[in-house]
């Protein structure tokens, strides 16, 4: 009898245990909902302008295009090559990632003056990405597996409701102790705070100008990257894109580069 | 241009003609190129041979670069030049590319000139062998001459397989009576003999195949035609140098391996030139410091050893260092200094090249070349005073 009265005591408890979630456990489940919204693509293709604005407001532009293989093996990443197009110096040089969760990825560069495909390390995680402020460990940074969560808690922003997030990078060599994100609840992250190694704030990136790709992926268009240490800040835009064209894994071998070359 | 590459671009030209005729729509095309001036001071003064101590000249390089037949072919058109005022040899235009390429689903077929680079050393390229060196551009050999090719390359999943044709051979470019730095005695380019009977025109033949595997990229290749260095005999008679090109046949094979900040590497090749046999390779390893002091500046150590059987050979026993510091800022500033040693201590030059852009399409490159000490019967005894700074301004287009 007391056995019974005590199981019947515990139930709710139980109960109460399974549906509490953990903050961690939050986190993770809005940022992997928010990631898996962005999947689905296959592959695409876009042109991507970068406009580099210095404190006192001189700015220079970049230009790349890109093509990206998407990969859905759930212990590896996506396929990408990279075609740089301005400054004009650097026109014809062409990057190659195979990306992976927590290992370094895979690059290859092409130098156009040597003919030459040149295997290079990708432990600069934290590096700016051709003399902007954004580094090369953002242009993955969508991706959960990457980075520990936590849930800190809703957060009103011009009267809408937005899921405060925190993450903690798993990888080696980033240039972040942490960094903080709003996530709406369509499930776009609308801005993330960058704390760098010595736990300062670093950077902000607002994510702005989101579009539907496909009827069923929200992509945003719009980088707008503020340096609170060095004033600067980067604009980074994707024009022209495109999914689903029909590329393959063959697109994306080293040998590739070489057919891709100019 | 002599006549059977004159029929091969001939040709080229009727397959570009042909199918353009054949579409009868507008060209999509792609047009990019650099004018570079440039202006060297040599610091010893007047050279050996009375040359001066200046030198200018101007380096052009233009692209074209157009897709055709529904964007399964592509015709690339890159002709480089320079102009030196004072070495005639120094003056050139050269089509580095100037090819057809069709692209099957797992095969690549192109016709033309090609710039190959095999290989995976910052230094010493012991494998590369597909083009000819224009030694006018710098001694070490890196600025190569187009070489007309038929190439077929297959991506299988064992790996890829690339064969080339090369029908036509290309002369090494050497500087002038009025170059600096020049070679100590007069080449004589009318006086150019040959092992093959078929001189410039044998057909020579490479085959290499390339894989990667996992944080390993491996390739295996094998040249066999006109070695692409020549021997310079002296004639006794004009007391010129006479180059002279023997048979080469050469197996290499080049890998490299990727682990985190570390790039270790390694060419090795063992090669058969008038039945003696020799064995050349070299390596090392390329490490970078990332985000050095929490910046966004990485420096770079380079360390590569080179060695050769061939106790006559003026490189066979070598060091390079280098170390490259890149500033990874909006102007891409960037500085590559280090030193090349003889080690058995007959000689040794250090250099040191810096570059930054100063607006969107204009970039700056310093150079500085030392001669340390040379040893008076060492071969590049000739180049001991043509110590310079070159100064280079690229204009982008």
């Amino acid at each position: 009898m007391k056995k019974i009265i005590y199981t019947i005591l515990a139930l709710p408890l139980l109960i109460n245990i399974s549906f509490a979630e953990t903050d961690e456990e939050k986190g993770l489940k809005i940022a992997k909902q928010t990631y898996e919204n962005s999947r689905g693509f296959v592959d695409s293709q876009s042109d991507q302008v970068m406009i580099l604005i210095d404190p006192n407001g001189n700015e220079v532009v970049r230009e790349i295009a890109g093509k990206t293989l998407e990969n859905n093996d759930p212990n590896d990443g996506d396929k990408s090559i990279t075609f740089f197009k301005k400054p004009k110096d650097v026109e014809g040089t062409i990057m190659l990632s195979h990306t992976h969760i927590i290992e370094n990825d895979d690059q290859w560069i092409y130098l156009p003056a040597l003919g030459r495909v040149k295997r290079i390390s990708s432990s600069n995680k934290s590096g700016s990405f051709m003399g902007s402020e954004i580094a090369f460990e953002d242009f993955s940074g969508s991706d959960y597996r990457k980075y520990d969560w936590k849930y800190l808690g809703e957060e009103e922003n011009d009267g809408e409701v937005l899921f405060k997030i925190e993450s903690f990078p798993k990888y080696e060599n980033s240039g972040y102790s942490k960094r903080i994100g709003l996530t709406d609840d369509q499930f776009r992250t609308r801005k993330i705070d960058f704390y760098d190694r010595k736990s300062e704030l670093l950077k902000t990136i607002f994510f702005e100008d989101y579009n539907l790709y496909l009827d069923k992926i929200w992509f945003a268009d719009t980088f707008r990257v503020v340096n609170h240490q060095n004033k600067n800040s980067t604009i980074f835009k994707w024009l022209n894109r495109e999914f689903n064209i029909g590329l393959d894994k063959r697109d994306f071998e080293k040998s590739s580069l070489l057919k891709l070359a100019d | 241009m002599k006549k059977i590459s004159s029929i091969f671009y001939f040709i080229i030209l009727l397959i570009i003609f042909f199918f353009q005729l054949s579409k009868g729509y507008s060209l999509d095309y792609k047009f990019y190129g650099h004018v570079q001036p440039e202006i060297s001071s040599f610091i010893n003064g007047k050279g050996k041979h009375n040359q001066p101590n200046e030198k200018e000249s101007v380096y052009f390089n233009i692209n074209f670069i157009s897709y055709i037949q529904d964007d399964l072919a592509k015709i690339t058109i890159n002709p480089i030049a320079r102009y030196d005022h004072q070495d005639n040899n120094r003056t050139y235009i050269d089509l580095n590319r100037l090819k057809y390429e069709y692209f099957f689903d797992n095969v690549t077929f192109k016709i033309g000139n090609e710039i190959v680079f095999w290989g995976v050393n910052e230094s010493f390229h012991v494998v590369d062998i597909i083009n000819q060196s224009n030694i006018t551009e710098n001694l070490a050999g890196t600025k190569k001459l187009g070489q007309p090719m038929l190439a077929l390359s297959l991506y299988e999943e064992i790996g890829d397989i690339n064969l080339y044709i090369m029908p036509y051979f290309r002369e090494r470019i050497f500087p002038g009576n009025k170059g600096r730095p020049r070679y100590a005695v007069e080449i004589d380019e009318d006086a150019v003999t040959y092992e093959s009977s078929k001189k410039e025109k044998r057909i020579d033949l490479a085959i290499r195949y390339s894989k990667v595997i996992e944080d390993f990229d491996i390739g295996f290749s094998h040249f066999h035609g006109n070695a692409r260095d020549p021997e310079l005999n002296i004639n006794q008679s004009t007391l010129k140098l006479n180059p002279y090109y023997p048979i080469l046949t050469q197996t290499s094979m080049d890998i490299q391996a990727t682990k985190k900040s570390w790039l270790y590497k390694l060419e090795a090749l063992t090669a058969k030139i008038q039945s003696e046999r020799h064995v050349r390779a070299a390596g090392g390893f390329e490490y970078t410091f990332y985000g050095i002091k929490d910046t966004s500046q990485d420096l770079g150590i380079v360390a590569e050893y080179l060695f050769d059987d061939r106790n006559s050979h003026p490189f066979n026993n070598e060091v390079a260092l280098a170390i490259r510091w890149t500033k990874n800022d909006i102007s891409s500033t960037a500085l590559l200094a280090g030193a090349n040693i003889d080690m058995r201590g007959n000689s040794n030059q250090f250099f040191c090249e810096y570059e930054k852009r100063l607006k969107d399409d204009i970039k700056l490159f310093v150079d500085l070349s030392m001669n340390g000490h040379i040893d008076s019967n060492d071969f590049t005894y000739a180049f001991k005073d043509d110590s310079n700074l070159t100064i280079k301004i690229a204009k982008y287009f």
